[in-house]
């Protein structure tokens, strides 16, 4: 197992609980990367109606008893989710979108000015109106990937962090053989790379092209405040730029405010292609702030503590890579979720457990194939 | 009081028995106890416990202090109100950070 973040430790689990014998390599500490850096909103209303969604539903399954099964406080809360809607334009385009979300089996509501601000009556007189989904829920990330480590450990997988993956072995047939790693080499039938946006480099190690580039994404955390949002809001232009990048290129003006657990607000995110590089920048951080006091004027006089960045393993179909990979036996995929990674974690991480004992899923993988990319060339 | 119960951060009020459990869990960076236990995530991020933190790692893991990993620093240096960064009170537009 490759990739300590919410993937790799929830592959972990589940591989774990069924009795196999595994042990996950993460090279930094656990959730060190991506699954700190970001927010942790199970964002069903954000997903691609279809099979993206679909997927959603299934892990939110999970979610939903995750928290006693693995007994760890992760901060699991279903308050719903709201995305503000500015303007006519954006509630005709949001009353499609709602349509398609209700096909897939999301039940979200469209609300007017006053529907919203009776729900949120800190946002702004100025916003048009508002979509509300019940099932969307919150989780910290890091508790998430810290509770299924330990809840890993106590069904036997061993986990070695600062560990890391400097090399892969095969057989003469295209056959896993082993790992080689800065600990020594480990041998093994299967490896499965849940490196998120350092994938490509594992996929490297056995010549195999992995189309997944680091997105950055910036936030900023408020001071602890008493409770000025019940839910998570999004601005609703964000649906739009999460889909169509070329948008992302002219208006990237979008704030998530997040209300954590704790009491902070975590306000994000930009999303920008920057390489590997984690810095903020004074214009991300400004435009997120300004959008954000746009949507809820309250929070121009709360204080920052912090800015920091995160970068999401983006693919261009905005789909996560699952599954084997043809004439690589025993190699296996679970990275890509961009900005979905910790609502798709149980799932992913239970499906990919069932493909390695039972050889196939319930749910198909089909159309997150990593094939998908190569067919192309 | 109990040397355990001594307060490391003071802003998060994590207690020095609970940074020693997450040594012991594996945390063995600045930022792996941080994901942790919250300690220097508050109000001053880390600025006093940080120290104290290395060096707690350094004793339990036998460590040298110059080995343990530095936590990451971020902007801004202390807090500061939304309003001065965006909208209308903006105070310093293009300028870096």
């Amino acid at each position: 197992m490759i990739g300590g973040g919410v993937i790799g430790t929830s592959v972990t689990y589940y591989l774990a609980k069924k009795g196999v014998k595994v042990l996950l390599l993460e090279k930094e500490g656990i959730a060190a990367g991506t699954s700190s850096a970001g927010e942790g909103v199970i964002f069903l209303q954000l997903k691609k109606p279809g099979i993206h969604l679909k997927l959603a539903l299934e892990s939110t399954k999970n979610f939903k008893s995750l928290e006693e099964e693995i007994d760890f406080k992760i901060e699991y809360r279903k308050n719903g989710t709201m995305l503000i809607v500015q303007n006519e334009k954006e509630f005709e385009a949001m009353k499609i979108v709602t349509k398609e979300l209700r096909k897939t089996g999301l039940n979200v509501a469209l609300l007017d000015k006053k529907q919203a601000r009776e729900k949120e009556p800190a946002l702004s007189e100025k916003i048009f109106g508002a979509t509300f989904s019940s099932e969307d829920a919150q989780v910290n990330p890091m508790y998430l990937s810290l509770g299924l480590t330990k809840a890993a450990i106590s069904f036997g997988a061993k986990i070695f962090t600062h560990t890391k993956v400097i090399g892969i072995n095969m057989h003469r047939l295209k056959r896993i053989k082993s790992v080689k790693t800065t600990r020594g080499v480990i041998f093994t039938n299967v490896v499965v790379n849940a490196a998120g946006i350092y994938a490509p480099e594992i996929g490297k190690m056995i010549n195999l092209d992995i189309p997944i580039i680091p997105r950055r994404g910036q936030l900023l955390v408020t001071e602890v405040v008493p409770q000025i949002l019940s839910r998570p809001v999004t601005a609703a232009k964000y649906l739009a730029i999460k889909y169509n990048p070329e948008i992302a290129k002219i208006e990237s003006k979008a704030a998530a405010i997040e209300p954590t657990e704790n009491g902070n607000l975590l306000i994000g995110s930009t999303r920008e292609f920057v390489g590997f590089d984690k810095r903020t920048t004074y214009e991300g951080i400004s435009d997120i702030a300004e959008s954000a006091i746009t949507m809820v004027p309250k929070l121009k006089n709360i204080n920052i503590i912090r800015t920091f960045a995160g970068l999401r393993p983006y693919t261009s179909d905005g789909l996560p890579i699952l599954g084997k990979v043809k004439g690589l036996d025993g190699f296996i995929m679970a990275a890509g979720h961009e900005g979905d990674g910790i609502a798709l974690s149980p799932i992913t991480g239970e499906l990919i457990a069932e493909l390695i004992v039972n050889g196939d899923t319930n749910f198909s993988l089909e159309e997150f194939k990593l094939e998908r990319f190569l067919s192309d060339n | 009081m109990k040397e355990e119960d001594v307060i490391i951060c003071r802003c998060e009020e994590i207690r020095r028995s609970e940074i020693i459990q997450a040594i012991k869990e594996g945390s063995v960076t600045i930022d792996e106890i941080k994901r942790r236990t919250r300690a220097g995530m508050g109000l001053c991020q880390g600025k006093t416990c940080r120290r104290t933190i290395a060096q707690l790692i350094s004793k339990y893991t036998g460590k040298p202090l110059q080995q343990i990993l530095p936590a990451t620093f971020r902007p801004p240096i202390r807090p500061i109100k939304l309003k001065s960064l965006g909208g209308e009170g903006n105070c310093c537009p293009k300028q870096q950070m």
